[in-house]
């Protein structure tokens, strides 16, 4: 009765499942379909460690961040979304998650996940954020080891590569 | 115990036009959550407020607009979310306090998921948005089984947590007056870190006209059972020539106009120590 039938693209693969109404993305992405690298860290919106990115229908404003840990599972049939696990190309990290590495701008790793995905839609929307700009953007991030310092340094550090590569482009 | 993880089962219905959905909370009633971006419903279900159905707008083509025009005003649809306010540039020229309201309202995550006519629908007393769109005297449209019907937000706010909103009607959208020369508004907020609820809030929107405050209009969050107006400050503000011996006064009027409680977030005592300050800020940073 209160079973959705819905598909979603998650990293550029197609998943047709059925899903309860009031299983949230998070709950279906982890528990359904093995997509372990989101993380649950709060349940209520507060740490990002679910931190996805989804395609908005209105094409303009490109993907968006949400926690899917606030988002129904049914209520997102249909779209496109992208974790951790998508970011690069065939399996290579991008530019951020490279910097995180680089940078030891992980500790325990738990709220790299989010971190990295909120971090590449920061610099996708802005590529020239200043230093405040990635505070701001990163709001929504808990880490509860670097205290943060490290995390930002890796977003420069991204961003320093970012701009380097386009240029060579 | 409520699991944090798991909500409590509901059925989910997905209604596919404004009509459906009115048809669908005539038939549940207040058994029944309407849902926009859901970063409220879902909190309050990992607190264990079960509820039978929920009924989510996710279907609802055309409700995602903020629409402004000079001469008509603005106009927020109900699922507009709280970052595509706080990225519309008239919002952010012609409506301040309604600006800021949205723009640090919890997270990137959550502005882009949560709407403005849900922070006002969730009558939270904290609510941000809410607070200053009562000081900029917004209007509620609702859709009911028997048509529209648009209020006042001055007649929204009834108590903690109960608002004019009819069991089977669905708010579809938020209406701004047309901006007019002379009015300036401005928001503010008091909290520990960026993304927790308001210790307290304050929004102002007044008319100026050659230094003399022609009308105004000053709202409270977080300092009663409901969002508040304080109508004994915006009198003694109104005719006069704004100075620090007004603002003096109204920051005196305000105590005996709120009645703050300790809760988790703060203390009656700090609340009404700094209430009078935020005001006069508020104030201050309107006019400029």
């Amino acid at each position: 009765m209160n079973k959705h039938p819905i598909t979603l693209t998650i990293n550029n693969q197609e998943y047709s499942i059925t899903v309860a109404g009031h299983h949230t993305l998070l709950q279906v992405m982890r528990d359904q379909l093995d997509l372990t690298e989101v993380k649950y860290g709060c349940g209520r919106g507060e740490c990002g460690a679910c931190t996805v990115l989804v395609d908005d229908d209105n094409e303009k404003s490109g993907r968006k961040a949400i926690d899917a840990c606030l988002a129904l599972a049914a209520t997102m049939d249909g779209k496109k979304l992208t974790t951790a696990r998508g970011l690069g190309e065939n399996g290579d990290l991008n530019a951020v998650q490279q910097a995180f590495v680089d940078e030891s701008g992980i500790q325990c790793g738990f709220c790299t996940p989010g971190m990295v995905v909120k971090s590449t839609d920061l610099l996708e929307k802005n590529p020239k954020a200043t230093e405040e700009e990635i505070r701001f953007g990163l709001e929504g991030n808990i880490c509860r080891c670097t205290g943060y310092v490290k995390i930002v340094d890796s977003v420069k550090k991204a961003q320093k590569v970012m701009t380097k590569n386009k240029k060579k482009k | 115990m409520p699991s944090s993880r798991i909500l409590p089962e509901f059925e989910l219905l997905m209604p596919q036009s404004v009509e459906e959905a009115v048809k669908l909370l005539k038939k549940y009633k207040a058994k029944a959550s309407v849902m926009a971006g859901g970063t409220d419903v879902v909190v309050s279900g990992t607190q264990g407020f079960a509820t039978e159905a929920v009924i989510s707008l996710a279907k609802v083509p055309g409700l995602d607009y903020v629409k402004f025009s000079k001469s008509g005003g603005l106009k927020i649809g109900a699922l507009a979310t709280l970052q595509m306010v706080a990225d519309s540039a008239d919002v952010k020229k012609n409506y301040p306090a309604l600006y800021k309201s949205a723009a640090i309202n919890g997270t990137p995550q959550t502005r882009n998921m949560g709407t403005v006519v849900g922070n006002v629908m969730r009558a939270s007393p904290s609510g941000d948005c809410a607070c200053a769109l009562l000081a900029l005297g917004a209007k509620i449209v609702f859709q009911g089984p028997n048509g529209k019907r648009e209020i006042s937000i001055d007649e929204f706010f009834i108590d903690y947590k109960k608002t004019a909103r009819k069991a089977d009607e669905l708010a579809v959208e938020i209406k701004l007056p047309a901006p007019k020369t002379g009015v300036v508004s401005a928001f503010n907020r008091i909290t520990r870190t960026t993304l927790d609820l308001s210790k307290i809030n304050a929004a102002v929107c007044l008319t100026v006209s050659g230094g003399v405050c022609k009308s105004a209009r000053i709202a409270m969050g977080a300092v009663a059972p409901k969002t508040i107006r304080l109508i004994d400050s915006e009198d003694l503000l109104k005719g006069q020539k704004i100075s620090d011996a007004i603002l003096d006064a109204i920051s005196a009027s305000v105590g005996s106009q709120i009645s703050p409680i300790d809760d988790v977030r703060s203390t009656a005592e700090y609340r009404r120590e700094v209430s009078p300050v935020l005001v006069r800020r508020t104030i201050e940073e309107a006019i400029g």
